[in-house]
């Protein structure tokens, strides 16, 4: 499982407070991976996702005075990010193209080209499905499902409750499931 | 007859977030509660969808640059800020030899009038846009 609260070393943090930019060149080495994977996840567009965490790394410099070097970095910085990219995706005025070829199968190995072809249509379907879903729910299952988040990290970095957290889940699975039962249901039959 | 346990507890079961106990307990429920256990069925199955599924790490060459992209921005907002800050003089100087020349019209009084009511029209047409944003922004309590 990914950790949200090991992710920086306390004395990158505390250099990068007190004005180092190599300290928070490394600080976005070590995050800018996982920052254009959330907001991307989030806004569903490559190039808009890499802009907006840059962004977010920016906004994230200036405000370094409110950042408390006793606590992880990384449920900081994903509080800049979400704003911003919720902001992002309220501001504009339709839905902005979606990237695809975005989710791939876990160790799918070698295998047939038809079998092949079907997995990267179960990868499409679930992430457009995704984007079918409201913006609040489509994160709370990329930070379980593809973050890797416990419900405890979950609920430090989006500042909710853990019961909050496990209801806004259950929703989020039940309204993803609603769009995607037909493929679920005729994946089961194969696989019985 | 209507459950809710799904909600906490059946998430906390598909995600591992049982003791070996709360496990049981909640297998023992599974068993007798038919609300339950279908929609266990249905989500069980979602799980294992998208279990199977991990979000593709970019390219390198999509994230080349990404660290000098953003330092280039820091200094162009730098240099905004500069430009700006020069500006904001710049205008209160003319307006200050603007308001010593009152009543004599000028080809550069004429001017800087002009540049003046554009300037603040777009001002007015800014702060009018953020105050609409802020207004309508669902996320403000959102510490950043």
């Amino acid at each position: 499982m990914s950790n949200v609260s090991t992710d920086i070393k306390k004395e990158t943090l505390l250099a990068w407070k007190n004005g180092s930019s190599d300290a928070f060149e490394e600080i976005v080495n070590i995050s800018m991976t996982r920052a254009y994977s959330v907001a991307l996840s989030l806004v569903g567009n490559a190039e808009d996702a890499k802009d907006l965490s840059q962004e977010a790394f920016i906004a994230a410099y200036r405000a370094k005075k409110s950042f408390d070097e006793e606590r992880p970095f990384f449920p900081w910085f994903y509080r800049i990010l979400r704003n911003r990219c919720l902001n992002f995706i309220r501001s504009r005025s339709k839905r902005g193209e979606i990237s695809m070829d975005v989710l791939i199968e876990k160790d799918s190995g070698v295998e047939s080209p038809e079998r092949a072809m079907v997995r990267k249509e179960d990868a499409e379907a679930l992430w457009k499905a995704l984007f079918t879903l409201s913006p609040e729910h489509r994160e709370i299952i990329v930070l379980r499902n593809f973050q890797d988040l416990a419900y405890r990290e979950i609920s430090e970095v989006l500042g909710i409750s853990q019961g909050t957290v496990m209801s806004r889940l259950f929703y989020a699975r039940k309204a993803l499931y609603d769009v995607l039962k037909d493929r679920l249901r005729v994946e089961g039959d194969d696989t019985r | 007859m209507s459950c809710n346990r799904m909600e906490s507890d059946g998430m906390r079961y598909l995600d591992h977030e049982m003791t070996a106990d709360e496990i049981a307990g909640f297998e023992k429920h599974l068993a007798e509660c038919d609300t339950c256990r279908l929609m266990m069925e249905d989500l069980g199955r979602l799980d294992a969808f998208t279990g199977r599924m991990k979000i593709k790490d970019p390219v390198d060459t999509f994230m080349e640059g990404y660290w000098k992209s953003i330092y280039r921005r820091f200094e162009r907002k730098t240099a905004w800020i500069v430009i700006l800050a020069g500006a904001s003089v710049a205008v209160l100087y003319f307006l200050i030899m603007m308001f010593r020349e009152i009543g004599k019209i000028t080809i550069g009084t004429g001017a800087m009038t002009v540049l003046l009511a554009g300037l603040i029209v777009l001002l007015i047409s800014v702060i009018r846009e953020r105050i609409h944003q802020k207004k309508a922004d669902r996320y403000k309590d959102i510490v950043r």
